[in-house]
Order: C-alpha cells, then structure tokens, then sequence
C-alpha cells in the first residue's frame, strides 16, 4: 500500500513532465511543417482571434490549405520570434510591428515579397496606407503586407459624467478639459477616478500628449531620444499632474487600465481601436461607456494620434514559401481587407475600408477613431504620428516603461526620470546593431 | 549490477556471455538519456560558458569574442547584485518553509487517520497544476482591488506592490506550491523507519515531540539532506512564478526580480545573449559552491545506516 502510493505519486510527476515535453514538441513541430500540417499563424492581440481564424477558414475553404492562429502575450510573442529567428525556427506567418522591423528585415529574417507582389493580382501596394508600407520596406524592398491600422481617442464613462453633471468630452475639448474633468471626476473615497494611465500605456496615452506638444520620444532620423527635449518636458509634467487623479500607480500596473474601465473604477482612459473587439463584448462599457475623439493641446493648437500599423509577414526560411504568400495575399485582399474590418476586428489598412470598420457595431460611436484622420476637427488641427521607433525599440521602450515606475510614484520627480531616460536611451540607440 | 562490476574488477578474466549482455544491454538502454544529455544538456552548458565571453549581435549571431568585459561590466551592475540578493531571500522564506511544513504534515499523513489517501492526494494537488497557472490564480489572490485576500480581510494590503513584502508573498506561493512534493519524499522516507524505534521509545514513556526530534528527524537525514540539496538548487533558479506575478511595470519588480528572471530579461527581451550567459554563469558558481558546502555540512548531521 505505502510503496504503491509512493510509486503512483511518482509516476504522477512523471506523467506531468511527459505531458510537458508533448507539449512543447508539438508548438515546435508544427512549425517544421510538411505540407499536409497546417500553416501556423501567430500573433499577439487574442481580441483578434476569433475573426482572424474566421478569415483562415475562408482561406482553407478557398485553397484546401490549413491555418492555425495562435494568440501569445506580447511580451512571450517578442522572446518566441527572437529565439525562432535565432533558432531559425519562426512561425510560418506572423505579424510584424515597427517596434522591430528593422531588425528582422536587416537580417533577412522575413520572407522577401517583392517578386510575388509583381506577380500577384490580389496585391498593389498602392491601395494600402502609405504610412504602413513604409515600416516594413527597407532599401527598396517589401517584407510584409499591410495588415491594419489603428488610432487612439478617449473613452469615456457616460453614466459617471451624468452623476457629476458633466456634459460629454468633443471634439472642443483639449488636454486641459480633460484634467479639469479628471478632477471632478475624481472621488475622495478612492472608489472613483478621472483617468487612467500606466507606463506600459506608451502609445495609447502619454506619447499623443507628447507630440500634441510639439515634443518628440525619437527625433526624425530614429537616432536620438527626445525624453530631455524641453517640449516633451512640459508634456510629461502635464501626465504628472494628471496622476494625481489616477489611481494608485500600484493598482493600474497589477490590474490594467482597461480592466479599470471596464469595472468601474475610472471614468475616462484614452485607448488604440484595437480594444473595440474586447470592448464591445463587456456588457458594463457597452451599457456606461462611449468614445471621442481624443483632445488636443490648446498652446500648439494641434490635436496628436498615435498610429501604427501591423503587417503580415512570413518566415524567411519557411519550407512552404509559396503557401505563406498565399496566406498573405488572402490576408491582403481587398475582400479580406475588408472582411476584417466588417467583423471589427481591427481598422484595414486598405485604403476606403473604414466605412466598413466604423459599421462594425452600433454599440459605441467609432468615429472618435476615425474622425482624427480628417485634417481638422474643431478648431485644432489634426496629426497623424507614426509610433516611434529605432532598429531595435524593445530594448529602449522597456527600459523607459521601467523608468518611468519612479516618476509614476512621485511625480515631483517626473524631469529627473525623463532627463535619465534620455541619457540611458541615446547610449542603446547607439549601440544598436545597424 | 553491483555484483558483476565487482566481479568484473577482479583479475583479468574473460568476460562471461551473462557478463557481456550485462555490458551492451546496460550501454543499450541508458544510451538514449546519455544521448540527450549530451545534445540537450552538456553541449549548451559549453556553449553558454563560451558565449558569457562574447558580445553577440542581432538574433545571437556573430559572436565576438571579449573575453571578461560582459564579467567585468557584471561586477559593476547594482541590477545583477540585487537580483542576487533577492533569489536568495526567497529561497530564505521557501526551503526552510517547504521543509518543515512537509515534514510535519509528512508525519501526520503517515498515520492511520481518516481519509489519508484523501489529504495526501490535496497536498500534492499544487504539484499537478502547471507553475505559470498557479501563479496566475495567485497574483489575481493577491489583487490590491479586487484580490480574495483584500476582500476576506478587509484589508488595502499591496501584496506584490509593496517592495517590503512583494518577496514575501511570492515566495508564500514557491512554499505552497512544493509542499506536496517535499511531503511525498518525506514519506517515502518515514516508511523506511522501522516501527520498532517507536514502539521501545513509547515503552520508556517518550512523548510523541521527543519521538518526533530523536528518531524520526535522525532517522530521515538522508531523506531531508537530499531534499534541502535539491530545493535549494530549485529556489535559487526562481522564475516562472516571478515573471507571472509581476508586472513589467510593478514598483516592487527591482526588489522581487530573482537573477534568472534578470537573466530571461537580458538574454530573451534584450537580446544581449552574452551578458545573459555571463548571469547564469555566476548563478551556476553560486549553486555549486553552496551544494558543496551542503555535501561536506552533512557529516555532521545526516545519518546513514
């Protein structure tokens, strides 16, 4: 009896770890692929699954060719590319962002295009936002197709700003509005909060308000941080004083600004459209919450998104390069295109798709997305920014997020931590390997 | 097998038929294991130990050989230090923990009480789960907003916020996690104790604490000494749980990040595959000096027959 408990415990443990050499076996097989295993799809917003894998469907209904998507968390996607690049075992097809482009297309790691796109029927590169065609060309050559594009604009909490009397944020409001809201909005008990933000929120929040005020996070020519720029300064003493009508900085980075928004807890975040997918399946936004368009600065007159697109692209070293490019150029389509905007998975970065996107639902007013690629709304006028990005971002937008955990718990430090980060960011952008 | 080797080392004889098969099927069926030792293990042990002496470029190709710099720039990294620091505060809280709970709960689950199997099967539950799942259900436990713990107590208590106690509670997972583990080596050691010991001493009239320090901890030395060597080895190489219940952006990271979690930070997020090996390198050191000064300790304290 005590010797058979002892061996079925251990067998137990042995079972486990089998079962843990299964697994990772087969996440590693699949990519190897002979051509009767479907193609692996691999990408990081798990919003995007479900419509993704819908688009795969069609394909595989169209070409008899299966496709996979599988979701990771941005951060295990980054270490799951760079170790299959090093390992030369990427994933068939996957999403490229500027973040890291560069470095991927210097080293040949993405499957070059451009012969394809010559033959292909399907694929101009002409119909597709400019701005997104370029971040994945490099000398002249394509690496990925165009996959989105996304904006960013304000949420807002309706029923809070009912109960305070407040009338709705517009296209009249600027960043000073919106901290003059944030503190009404703001409950001494601590069981209500204006705003949101947390360091890992770079694109979404304190980068708009940045270039709104004509300062920079990387000068033009990618070679330079802009954290000590004066401009950029000023803008991030302004996110230091909406702080104080955050919740704690703990509590944003252990449970997520979204998830704030969606409990309750604060009445207004600035967001990417990428969260609309989610969003709209959350039955308290859904019922309290709606969109504008996000502020702008009232000094430059300019009102600031954000923009970044994602492209499709495949691996190099694929054993079914022809299979990939099949799978892009579906994904590239014009009916594919639009097919994911009228799903709501994301923005296409189609040109003339954006009906289709700002249809998707009823359930928010999307044009607080769209209404920011127009040249003016209001008085101020609009700009489109490109995230910022060097050879290598990962390195430095990670260091910056933890830097910036200091000047989130004491924003009188805000100037010391930017003027630190720039010094700290100009030595990795020097050192990059480009 | 010990019977043949023995006679195998004694003048030169001709190997016997028996003596032969012994010899191919034994290479035979441990070949496979030494094989992936060999490819999956010792080969990137040399590897890493090579490439801590390099600078390595995009995607860990062109390695250029820099001799000591990524050591020399790792003596002068307050980051590497702390980390260090911090691994072993948590294997401080978890191997001594994880001992003396399993061992006590060893020794009541090797009674005859009610539901045996039952509790026994409880405790080694948390060994089942996977690590980055258990970590998971906890870091959401320790929620400041809306966590179980918060809310049962009543309590604004930053659990993994705080730098003061963030260590403290990842390691309070570490402990519950390994507990059954630990439980079951221990009963498998109690088992061995003959019941004879036990009977003399309640004949003399000991107490049960007094059976408990002079004959069951005496008697399960090896048993304890194998599991402090292991544990200690495992609580030194921490991540999974750090890297699941910690956010990027928490304010008690630098005071949590165990030096294998700085390590995938380097190597993996980074890129700088060099500096990361030059870490695991000192980790390694680490692990082997303590191990041998565990193997020379257990004389004074570890039993065998």
């Amino acid at each position: 009896m005590k010797k058979r408990f002892v061996a079925m415990a251990m067998a137990g443990v042995m079972a486990i770890s089998l079962a843990a050499c299964g697994g990772g076996s087969g996440d590693s097989g699949s990519s190897g692929g002979s051509s009767g295993d479907a193609l692996q799809v691999v990408i990081w917003d798990n919003n995007q699954q479900a419509g993704l894998q819908e688009i795969c469907d069609d394909f595989t209904a169209e070409t008899g060719i299966e496709a996979k998507v599988e979701v990771k968390d941005w951060d295990s996607y980054w270490t799951l590319l760079e170790s299959g690049a090093s390992g030369g075992d990427l994933p068939d097809v996957f999403w490229m962002h500027s973040n890291n482009s560069q470095m991927y297309m210097k080293n040949d790691m993405l499957l070059q295009l451009d012969d394809y796109i010559a033959a292909s029927d399907e694929i101009d590169l002409d119909n597709y936002m400019p701005e997104i065609t370029e971040l994945y060309t490099m000398d002249d050559k394509h690496y990925a197709i165009p996959k989105d594009y996304d904006t960013v604009a304000l949420w807002y909490n309706k029923t809070m700003f009912d109960e305070a009397g407040l009338s709705y944020p517009d296209e009249t409001w600027s960043w000073d509005d919106l901290l003059e809201a944030a503190k009404a909005l703001t409950k001494d008990d601590g069981s209500q909060y204006g705003f949101a933000m947390n360091p890992s929120n770079d694109q979404d929040t304190y980068y708009n308000m940045i270039y709104a005020n004509d300062g920079y996070v990387v000068n033009e020519d990618h070679s330079a941080s802009g954290y000590d720029d004066p401009k950029t300064l000023e803008a991030m003493d302004y996110v230091g004083d909406l702080l104080a009508y955050c919740p704690e900085p703990t509590v944003m980075s252990e449970t997520g600004t979204d998830v704030l928004m969606q409990s309750g807890q604060v009445a207004m975040i600035t967001q990417g459209s990428w969260m609309i997918a989610g969003f709209k399946d959350n039955d308290y936004m859904t019922e309290n919450c709606d969109i504008a368009i996000i502020p702008f600065n009232a000094n430059t007159g300019k009102r600031v998104s954000i923009i970044n697109g994602l492209g499709w692209s495949a691996a190099a070293n694929t054993d079914r390069p022809d299979d990939c490019w099949a799978l892009l150029e579906w994904f590239g389509s014009k009916a594919m295109q639009e097919k994911q905007a009228d799903l709501g998975v994301t923005m296409s970065a189609y040109e003339g798709t954006s009906e289709n996107w700002v249809n998707n639902t009823d359930l928010f007013n999307l044009a607080g997305y769209m209404d920011v690629t127009e040249d003016k709304a209001g008085d101020a006028d609009n700009e489109l920014v490109l995230r910022p990005y060097t050879y290598n971002s990962t390195k430095w937008s990670t260091m910056c997020q933890e830097q910036l955990v200091n000047a989130w718990a004491d924003p009188s430090k805000m100037e010391d931590v930017c003027i630190d980060i720039a010094s700290q960011m100009n030595e990795m952008i020097a050192s990059e390997n480009k | 097998m010990s019977e043949s080797t023995k006679q195998a080392a004694v003048p030169k004889k001709k190997m016997t038929t028996w003596e032969k098969n012994q010899f191919v099927y034994g290479w035979a069926f441990i070949l496979p294991t030494m094989l992936g030792l060999i490819v999956l293990n010792i080969y990137p042990i040399f590897l890493t130990i090579y490439q801590s002496f390099c600078k390595t470029g995009d995607f860990g190709r062109g390695n250029v050989f820099i001799g000591l710099e990524n050591y020399a720039t790792m003596l002068k990294d307050p980051a590497v230090w702390q980390s260090l620091l911090n691994t072993f505060k948590y294997a401080i809280i978890e191997v001594p923990f994880s001992i003396a709970i399993s061992l006590v709960l060893a020794v009541f689950l090797n009674r005859k009480i009610k539901f045996r199997s039952g509790y026994r099967t409880i405790f080694f539950l948390p060994m089942i789960a996977a690590p980055a799942a258990v970590a998971m259900v906890w870091r959401w436990l320790y929620n400041t907003q809306f966590g179980l713990l918060n809310h049962i107590f009543g309590t604004h208590i930053q659990w993994i916020s705080d730098p003061k106690i963030a260590w403290i509670s990842v390691a309070v997972i570490g402990v519950w996690s390994i507990i059954g583990y630990n439980m079951v080596l221990f009963l498998a050691g109690l088992q061995e104790i003959p019941g004879d010991y036990y009977e003399a001493a309640s004949i003399d009239g000991a107490s049960g604490i007094r059976e408990f320090f002079s004959i069951t901890i005496p008697l399960l030395s090896p048993t304890i000494f194998f599991v402090l060597v292991t544990r200690v080895i495992g609580a030194l190489q921490v991540f999974d749980l750090v890297y699941v219940v910690m956010d990027r952006t928490n304010p008690a990271l630098p005071k949590t990040q165990s030096l294998v979690y700085l390590f995938y930070q380097t190597a993996f997020t980074n890129g700088n595959k060099g500096y990361g090996a030059a870490m695991v390198m000192l980790l390694l050191a680490v692990i082997l000096l303590i191990t041998v000064v565990q193997m020379y300790g257990q004389k004074k304290w570890v039993h065998y027959d």
